[in-house]
């Protein structure tokens, strides 16, 4: 077991990465899945434990004409109760509503969930539908005190359950999107066998952006159902051009069911979670075609 | 002139007289508990599921700053525990299964001892293992306990009538398989004990059991301590369920702790560790072959059932009591025989839980009278009611229902549930596009409610005592495990000496102070400490109306008790206040106080050696009516509404019954559709409620209830026991209702949304 | 050897200082340093809400919060709720509505509905439902402690 040599609560992003650089360290803020697992074993302490949670500027749902900036600190309540949210990316809001308990929504917070990675995330599948992107920080190689800053899409962002592209040395801070607008329409659905404190069976999010009556935009996200959470590019590929007919519908959900890599686990069995996306895809895209009339 | 009318606390909804220290956080449990130097108890745990131990090294963990003691089996008597006295509290020569005790140690804090059961080294020699009874009787199995090399520790055989003449009696026979599984009890309070020695090496232990008495007799061989120098305390428990109805390893350990280092020691489970090792519900496979006459008359049973046993032997063992009772007696039966085979495997083994085999005996019972009504062309309901017991009959086992509301709890759910209605209808229903389906069904169920004579006695004891004031002090053997005991005896008290609740104190939890109680279990609290105790007060409003008649030169007859007064009866006119009339008798001349003592036990006897007999003083009934909605293309079933009504002889507290049968119904859903213990090979694959799911709040459907009264003669104030009752008949009630919905029959638990929707995908016809 | 660090907090109203491990949860400072034993361990994984409190104000897991991470801020445990004027308007609603039978779950439960209540007055059966769908209970049911937090919603 690592001895923590260190404790740290950063104010700034700028002494967050600079702590990072110089030391091998273990960020937490909400602490719902870093707690946890250090008990469990599942994670090491490292000799430096860093507190992020306590930086201003990493919080914040902020709208810039259409696009979207939230802050890595936002927490899960947060999402829920924002109207701004609720108004222009309502899928969003439903996948925070179905997240855990309301204890562990006041506590989790974006950037916690985005970085365990866990191929079943709930908050990451309608970021995926929003074509989202993270934003990287760490400490500038040149310019002493400043920030080097990158941004990712979140569909590359994801490495295998638990893993992610963020070095060691960088932090989490923002995630952007932007607002889809009114003609897209998207709903999230995440499966368990109970409505609540469920780790998903699967998950799914979709959405449509349609133009009197095509397709002309088609988004979906898998969760639970591969390794990380998953794009369903060839579902959306099909979806693409055509019109929400019943044949449409069924072809979908066929691809759906093809293209996802899920396990057999105690929670459901792979055959399983192929029946529940089948299914499920073909109900999203009906109250899809459905809200569209 | 004060007149006071005669007021009564029986049927009201009394609040619960420990509620106050319990939402202050006041009230303590055994893991708040805190002694001057305790130390904290950790158990090392087998690695493996069944092997021969090698060697046990614990240098390195003795060394370890802050550890006290590190213990292993040589370092104890080895005298074996638990009902089968197959169980050594720590396992010396071999390992049995995954939960196996194998060493323990004693520390400073939680965290040391950890650490020190990370640096315990055991060698193990793997031998072969058996996952299942039918493993375990093959020819070349493993023999698991030398004194069974058959691995048959108990078999039973129960039979009464000609079931050979029932099958020829028979225009309809059937026969199917059910698959009963593991589930855990998930108490919110894990597993937990504090032991303590004193110089004079008397023991006192702070224990969550339900049977504080029986602990002491049980445990005193196995830790080498007389059984009159242990004392058993009991702080507030955090769920009982029937978990702490036997004796752990986990308990003598600490005590042999706590002897070792001379310190307090304090044990308490994780709850990864409280899924692997406490025990479990029973797994059951149950075999059962019905019969029916064309006029909707049972003519037989006949059932053979298979328990897994698990490595060693609990109360689990004893379920076949139990499930024989509603293969014999639920509903009229002219014939029957009853086979059970009890089978050592490696697998976790099971304990005594809510219900006590009843679910899944009722579970096959209550499935086959859908079956069986459908195949003689009767409905439901009507069959049921054709075949339901009255008052006064006698079953061929031996069971006297001398207050039996079976019929009218059967009518009364059906009817205010619009059963056979929407039964039709949702029959209809089944043609419809669309993937949701609903589905209505009904059981019914038997269960002791007057105690269970399977010990030498089946009493209660109760010490009363009033003081200056008029404050009585109830000392009762029985516990309070969250069901409101002390409640319901307070009412009883209160009632008879015609006093304000806040005037009684009940104390239930130091074995020292009580007299005997056999236990929490078999829904026996409120009639037999009800009985207890009110026979105790009523000894004590003699000795008061005795009093008050001398001093007042009245007859006792004309008197009456009411709010703390002595009236005259028919009138209400207060003739003097109670304290003031105590106080009177104990300064008298000849100075007395109100003391007095009861111990009853109920009229019932012991089975005799083929299982017949009278075995319980009262039979609760109770029948369940459950509405469902299932999504046939994601498997998903969500309850709607249960409708529940409870022959309950007399209701006593209005709230405490509700909880009960709310809290059964909760229990009876999990069990059914969501809770799993997975064991694979005997390990333990879900051992966290991450994915062992116990039902959540907004899965609870509407919960209607009705309560008969059908006054049982010996219960106190009429009341029988019920706290088993409403988990019992839920699993049948769903299945049947599932069956209403799909038109599919299902013979396996849990119906979990996978399970269902194979079932449903699957073309073959229905059985 | 663990690190230990320094932190001031206002506890159940009171300022407290005190210096901890800095790998201990706040659930293990409550109840094994600060002896408030109120606050449950059910599960010590977030999963069964029986170590709910309050953290400015704010329901969360005990077990999941880094005690450090207490600092500077304002814990309520169930050991906070009552006054010397006696039990909260929920703590007497648990008592009359038999929402109590072993009591384990309803530390937990009663911070929790404490929390629902402080941020929405209008709560439907379903709204108190989801709201407690984090805490966990196998004695009641649930009925009777839904009952009790609607009740209090009522009263205000």
């Amino acid at each position: 077991m690592t001895a923590i040599e260190k404790y740290a609560v950063p104010r700034t992003v700028e002494e967050a990465t600079e702590l990072l650089a110089a030391n091998d360290a273990l960020m937490f803020a909400g602490a719902t899945d870093v707690l946890p697992q250090t008990r469990s074993g599942k994670r090491a302490f490292k000799p430096a434990l860093v507190n992020i949670r306590c930086i201003d500027a990493l919080r914040g749902i902020e709208r810039e004409g259409n696009s979207f900036r939230l802050g890595a600190l936002t927490t899960v309540t947060e999402i829920l109760e924002s109207e701004l949210l609720k108004e222009h990316v309502p899928v969003l809001v439903e996948a925070a509503d179905s997240f855990a308990s309301g204890q562990l929504r006041n506590t989790a917070t974006l950037g916690g969930n985005l970085c365990n990675a866990s191929p079943a995330g709930d908050m990451i599948l309608p970021l995926l539908l929003l074509d989202a992107e993270v934003e990287l920080a760490s400490r500038s190689p040149q310019l002493k005190g400043a920030l080097a800053r990158r941004r990712l899409p979140l569909c590359d962002f994801f490495l295998g359950p638990g893993k992610t592209r963020l070095e060691p040395t960088e932090v989490l801070t923002h995630v952007h999107f932007d607002a889809p607008g009114e003609s897209f329409v998207a709903s999230f659905r995440k499966f368990g066998t109970r409505p609540a404190m469920d780790i998903a069976v699967v998950s799914i999010a979709l959405g449509c952006t349609m133009e009197d009556g095509v397709v002309t935009k088609a988004r979906v996200a898998f969760g639970a159902a591969a390794p990380t959470p998953l794009r369903g590019l060839r579902t959306e590929a099909l979806l693409e051009g055509r019109t929400l007919d019943e044949e449409t519908l069924a072809a979908a959900a066929a691809t759906a069911r093809e293209e996802i890599h899920p396990i057999s686990d105690v929670r459901g069995s792979a055959w399983y979670r192929r029946e529940l996306v089948q299914t499920l895809t073909g109900r999203l895209l009906r109250n899809v075609a459905r809200t569209e009339d | 002139m004060t007149v006071i009318e005669k007021t009564s606390l029986i049927g009201k909804g009394v609040p619960k007289l420990d509620a106050p220290k319990k939402v202050s956080g006041e009230a303590r449990y055994v893991q708040d508990i805190e002694l001057p130097g305790m130390l904290h108890g950790k158990i090392l745990r087998s690695e493996r599921v069944h092997a021969r131990i090698l060697s046990i090294d614990t240098s390195a963990a003795k060394n370890l700053p802050g550890v006290h003691a590190v213990i292993t089996a040589a370092d104890t008597p080895g005298v074996p525990l638990g009902h089968g006295q197959d169980n050594p509290p720590l396992k010396g020569d071999r390992v049995r299964s995954m939960r196996d005790e194998v060493a323990a140690v004693a520390a400073e804090t939680e965290a040391i001892a950890e650490e020190a059961l990370a640096l315990i080294r055991v060698e193990y020699e793997d031998l072969p293992a058996v996952f299942s009874p039918a493993a375990a009787l093959l020819d070349d199995a493993p023999i698991l306990h030398q004194k069974h090399p058959d691995n048959i520790p108990f078999t039973y055989e129960y039979g009464h009538g000609d079931v050979a003449l029932g099958e020829r009696e028979s225009d309809v026979i059937i026969e199917d398989t059910f698959e009963l599984h593991f589930v855990t009890h998930c108490c919110l309070g894990v597993s937990g004990v504090v032991a303590r020695f004193d110089p004079e090496g008397n023991l006192t232990v702070y224990s969550q059991t339900q049977m504080p008495f029986l602990y002491k007799k049980e445990i005193a061989p196995v830790v080498g301590v007389a059984p009159e120098k242990i004392r058993v305390l009991q702080p507030a428990i955090g769920g009982g369920f029937g978990s702490k109805l036997d004796i752990y390893p986990f308990e003598p350990i600490a005590i042999f702790l706590a002897r070792k280092t001379g310190r307090p020691v304090k044990l308490v489970f994780t709850r990864e560790e409280e899924f692997i090792a406490s025990p479990t519900r029973q797994p059951v496979v149950l075999t059962l072959r019905s019969g029916v006459k064309r006029d909707g008359t049972l003519t037989f049973r006949d059932a053979r059932t298979l328990h897994d046993n698990g490595a060693y032997t609990s109360w689990g063992a004893t379920t076949p009591f139990v499930i024989m009772q509603t293969i014999s007696s639920l509903y009229r039966l002219p014939h029957c025989r009853y086979r059970t085979t009890v089978v050592y495997t490696n697998n976790p083994y099971s304990g005594s839980f809510r219900g006590f085999g009843n679910l899944q005996a009722t579970f096959a019972v209550e499935s086959h009278m859908d079956k069986l009504a459908e195949a003689v062309g009767m409905d439901p309901l009507a069959f049921r009611l054709r075949n339901a017991q009255k008052t006064g009959e006698t079953t061929l086992q031996g069971m006297v229902f001398r207050s039996c509301g079976f019929s009218e709890c059967l009518t009364t759910a059906a009817e205010s549930s619009e059963f056979l209605e929407k039964r039709a209808l949702y029959e209809r229903y089944r043609k419809q596009s669309g993937p949701i389906r609903r589905g209505i069904g009904i059981a019914s169920l038997l269960h002791v409610g007057g105690g269970a004579k399977i010990y030498r006695s089946d009493g209660c004891g109760t010490i009363l005592k009033m003081d200056d004031y008029g404050h009585v002090t109830v000392l009762t053997g029985a516990s309070e495990i969250g069901q409101g005991s002390e409640t319901v005896i307070a009412q009883f008290v209160a009632e008879e000496l015609g006093l304000p609740i806040s005037w009684v104190s009940v104390v239930n939890d130091d074995s020292e102070i009580t007299p005997w109680d056999v236990g929490v279990h078999a829904s026996r609290t409120t009639f037999v400490a009800g009985n207890s105790a009110q026979r105790a007060a009523r000894k004590a409003r003699e000795k008061i109306l005795r009093a008050a008649a001398e001093n007042l030169g009245a007859r006792a007859e004309e008197l009456d008790l009411r709010r703390g007064h002595v009236v005259r009866a028919e009138s209400g006119e207060s003739l003097v206040e109670l304290p003031r009339l105590l106080r009177s008798l104990h300064f008298a001349e000849k100075s007395d106080l109100v003391m007095t003592t009861e111990y009853y036990e109920p009229p019932s006897v012991a089975q005799d050696r083929e299982f017949k007999g009278d075995v319980s003083a009262s039979y609760a009934f109770g029948t369940h009516v459950v509405e469902l909605e299932v999504d046939t293309e994601t498997g998903v079933i969500r309850i709607l509404e249960v409708t529940a009504a409870h022959d309950v002889g007399r209701v006593i507290n209005a709230l405490g019954i509700e909880g009960q049968i709310e809290g059964g119904v909760a229990m009876g859903m999990g069990y059914t559709l969501s809770e799993h213990l997975l064991v694979e090979k005997g390990v333990v694959q879900n051992p966290s409620f991450r994915d062992y799911k116990i039902v959540t709040a907004p899965e609870m459907p509407e919960v209607k209830m009705h309560f008969i009264e059908s006054h049982d003669p010996e219960g106190p104030s009429g009341a029988k026991g019920v706290g088993e009752a409403p988990a019992i008949c839920i699993p049948a009630a769903i299945a049947n209702a599932l069956a209403n919905a799909t038109g599919k029959r299902f013979y396996e638990l849990p119906l979990t949304p996978e399970k269902v929707l194979r079932r449903l995908k699957d073309s073959r016809a229905d059985r | 050897m663990s690190l230990e660090q320094k932190i001031e907090l206002v506890l159940n109203g009171r300022k407290t200082t005190l210096s901890i491990p800095v790998e201990m949860s706040a659930l293990t400072l409550l109840r094994d340093v600060l002896e408030l034993t109120g606050t449950k361990r059910g599960c010590d994984e977030g999963e069964c809400g029986a170590c709910t409190i309050l953290v400015d104000g704010v329901s969360m897991n005990a077990c999941l919060l880094f005690a450090v991470d207490c600092d500077g801020r304002a814990v309520t445990t169930i050991e906070g709720l009552s006054t010397v004027d006696g039990l909260s308007p929920l703590q007497r609603l648990f008592v009359e509505k038999w929402a109590v039978q072993c009591g384990f779950c309803t530390p937990g439960m009663i911070l929790q509905g404490t929390y629902l209540l402080s941020r929405n007055k209008d709560m439907s059966v379903t709204d108190i439902e989801r709201g407690i769908e984090g805490n966990l209970c196998r004695c009641t049911g649930y009925k009777k402690i839904v009952e009790a937090i609607r009740e209090a919603a009522e009263e205000r």
